[in-house]
């Protein structure tokens, strides 16, 4: 049996893209089963899919504690307790980041033990398929490369899965595409298959509590929600150019979270921390002042306290 | 005579003060939180929250909250009723000196469209026809969002949600048409009724510094362009809440003890530049174009405006 174990944000697919592997893999004859967490899973938060392929009949259900394959659509989960991306992860594990770097720094970076391999699946679709996000069907077609399924079979579970969300004939067509390349482009990296796994007693581990000042709930807590960065959940920032501005105030009106503030001479501040890249203000701005710049790993930097 | 702003003339006339502290984990480009945001500039800090369940609920998830006064959740359809309940406890407090009248709290429901035009439509009956004295914030995104965009009785004619899709029986999606709850609120006399779009934010503003003026239940109903239902690049919320106002579909308007006025007459663009922008009306544009379900839109629309046009002479 294989175990895949995706993880991404809200909105960027990772749901769908277990599920595109699944119905690969049983368009192939396979046994399989994907399933999400369930929980709230909102534009931006930490998700996580599981997907197990085998040839006989699958019992195990549930999490997946011991992952053969990960896939991170997100590099900037990784730093983030609560998504647990590492989780079961150890040296015969294959991580697959999103990332621009290359495997040996995001292996370097953040002291992964599994096998890294990466590929920037999020330029790949803002230059090909134009949306930021809509990163279903190239996730999928990377994890089906890496467990060894054929292409004929994820594309057709692409045009299956995507034909669910009701996206257009066209739409699809040009996911296939891309997906096509991804498969392609992406370096596999072996997996040990027929070794079986040593069943592992499970030690239960007290979780890790945040300190009281954060974890605990007092009924007195005032404007603590500032203490969650949702900084994290960009992929562009947007990015002041003080020449252009003209001081009108738009951006910080129309901010739904509140994380621009007006200096005393009419500029914008940007609290980067919690601004989480709607582009509301970019979009908005009547004199193009607020500019859209690609959030990278190594260049910009949002990090987690 | 036309409706003029007194309070909010100038843009910069918006309160810097944030209350709704950012570090909440609703979605990027939230319509809702944008005219609650704003809303809360005029409500200020001394306000407690009853919040019915929704997408409102993941403002103050355990353990944060975003806001510097109290919060109490309730189920979906008995916000109102926990309102009465925290008001009657606020005024006995009060009459007994047990609290000053310097401390005394609004309050105010956050309900959403599933809890305000569907379960706790008999609550917020009930509190109106007792003219409980407070606000209702209704944060309009056309179905149930939190639970993955069901259909809800707020879904306007033509909508796709994943209860109402475009199938070879309906094609157009769903097929109700939207409930008009500002008649079924209106038709209760409550003080003080407005509809809001934070596209719209001097309007907006106003709206929430006249009801201020009123005892008694004081019901709004915000616009929430909703990125993740509706289907379009979240940079583009203020972009779908300007089309909604700017084709008529979404009229912004107030009523005072049931009087109706509309505080912006549109121009009246046609109301395929307002479904063109999202996926959830993608389906009457692709493969084909379904020209009737189009027009059935746009004739409800205009049937409005003239109706408006004759009740409101000279507005």
């Amino acid at each position: 049996m294989l175990a895949i174990r995706f993880h991404g944000r809200g909105g960027q697919g990772a749901k769908t893209a277990s599920r595109i592997v699944g119905t690969a893999a049983f368009l192939e004859g396979f046994v399989a089963q994907d399933s999400p967490i369930y929980g709230a899973e909102r534009r931006g938060a930490p998700v996580a899919a599981f997907t197990r392929i085998a040839k006989e009949q699958i019992r195990e259900r549930g999490v997946i504690v011991h992952p053969d394959v990960v896939i991170v659509a997100d590099a900037s989960l990784i730093s983030d307790p609560t998504a647990r991306v590492f989780q079961g992860v150890d040296d015969r594990t294959v991580v697959f980041v999103n990332s621009s770097l290359s495997p040996q720094q995001v292996a370097t970076q953040t002291s992964c033990s599994g096998r890294v391999t990466t590929l920037d699946l999020t330029e790949i679709a803002l230059q090909r398929v134009g949306k930021r996000g809509a990163l279903s069907a190239l996730l999928g077609a990377v994890a089906g490369r890496l467990v060894g399924l054929h292409q004929e079979s994820i594309r057709k579970a692409i045009a299956e899965e995507l034909a669910d969300l009701g996206l257009s004939p066209s739409v699809i067509e040009r996911n296939q595409t891309v997906a096509a390349q991804c498969y392609e482009t992406v370096q596999p990296v072996t997996i040990e298959t027929g070794v079986p796994q040593p069943i592992v007693p499970v030690q239960l581990q007290a979780p890790i509590y945040e300190p009281p000042t954060r974890g605990t709930a007092r009924i007195s807590a005032a404007a603590n929600s500032v203490l969650r960065e949702t900084g994290g959940w960009r992929t562009f920032r947007p990015v002041l150019v003080p020449d252009k501005c003209n001081g009108c105030w738009l951006c910080f009106t129309y901010c739904p979270d509140g994380v621009i503030s007006m200096s005393k001479d009419d500029r914008p501040v940007i609290d980067y921390d919690h601004c989480k890249g709607c582009q509301i203000c970019v979009h908005e701005c009547p004199t193009d002042a607020l500019v859209a710049e690609r959030e990278k790993e190594g260049e910009v930097a949002w990090r987690a306290k | 005579m036309a409706w003029q702003r007194e309070t909010f003339k100038k843009i910069k006339q918006i309160p810097r003060e944030e209350h709704v502290l950012p570090g909440t984990t609703l979605c990027a480009g939230c319509g809702g939180l944008e005219a609650l945001r704003l809303a809360a500039k005029v409500l200020g800090d001394d306000v407690l929250y009853v919040n019915a369940a929704g997408c409102f609920t993941m403002l103050a998830a355990y353990p944060f909250t975003p806001f510097k006064g109290s919060w109490l959740y309730t189920t979906m359809g008995s916000a109102p009723a926990g309102a009465q309940g925290v008001r009657d406890a606020l005024d006995v407090l009060i009459a007994k000196g047990r609290l000053s009248k310097e401390e005394d709290l609004k309050v105010v429901v956050l309900g959403g469209d599933g809890s305000t035009y569907d379960m706790a439509l008999s609550s917020t009956s009930g509190a109106v026809a007792r003219k409980l004295d407070f606000y209702y914030f209704c944060y309009d995104n056309e179905a149930y969002g939190n639970t993955g965009m069901q259909l809800s009785p707020a879904t306007p004619y033509g909508a796709r949600t994943v209860t109402s899709p475009c199938s070879l029986q309906h094609p157009a999606g769903a097929t109700q048409e939207k409930k008009d709850i500002f008649e079924l609120w209106r038709a209760h006399k409550p003080p003080y009724i407005a509809t809001v779009a934070p596209r719209y934010p001097l309007d907006l503003e106003e709206k929430f510094a006249r009801a201020a003026k009123f005892t008694g239940p004081k019901l709004f109903l915000a616009l929430s362009a909703c990125p993740t239902g509706w289907l379009y690049d979240p940079g583009e919320t203020p972009e779908v809440a300007k089309l909604a106002v700017e084709t008529g579909l979404w009229p912004l308007k107030e009523a005072i003890n049931g009087d109706v006025t509309h505080t912006y007459i549109p121009k009246r663009k046609p109301v395929e530049e307002y479904l063109k922008l999202q996926g959830r009306f993608r389906h009457l544009f692709e493969p084909t174009v379904q020209t009737d379900v189009i027009a059935h839109i746009q004739s409800r629309v205009t049937t409005y405006w003239e109706r408006v046009k004759q009740t409101e002479q000279g507005a």
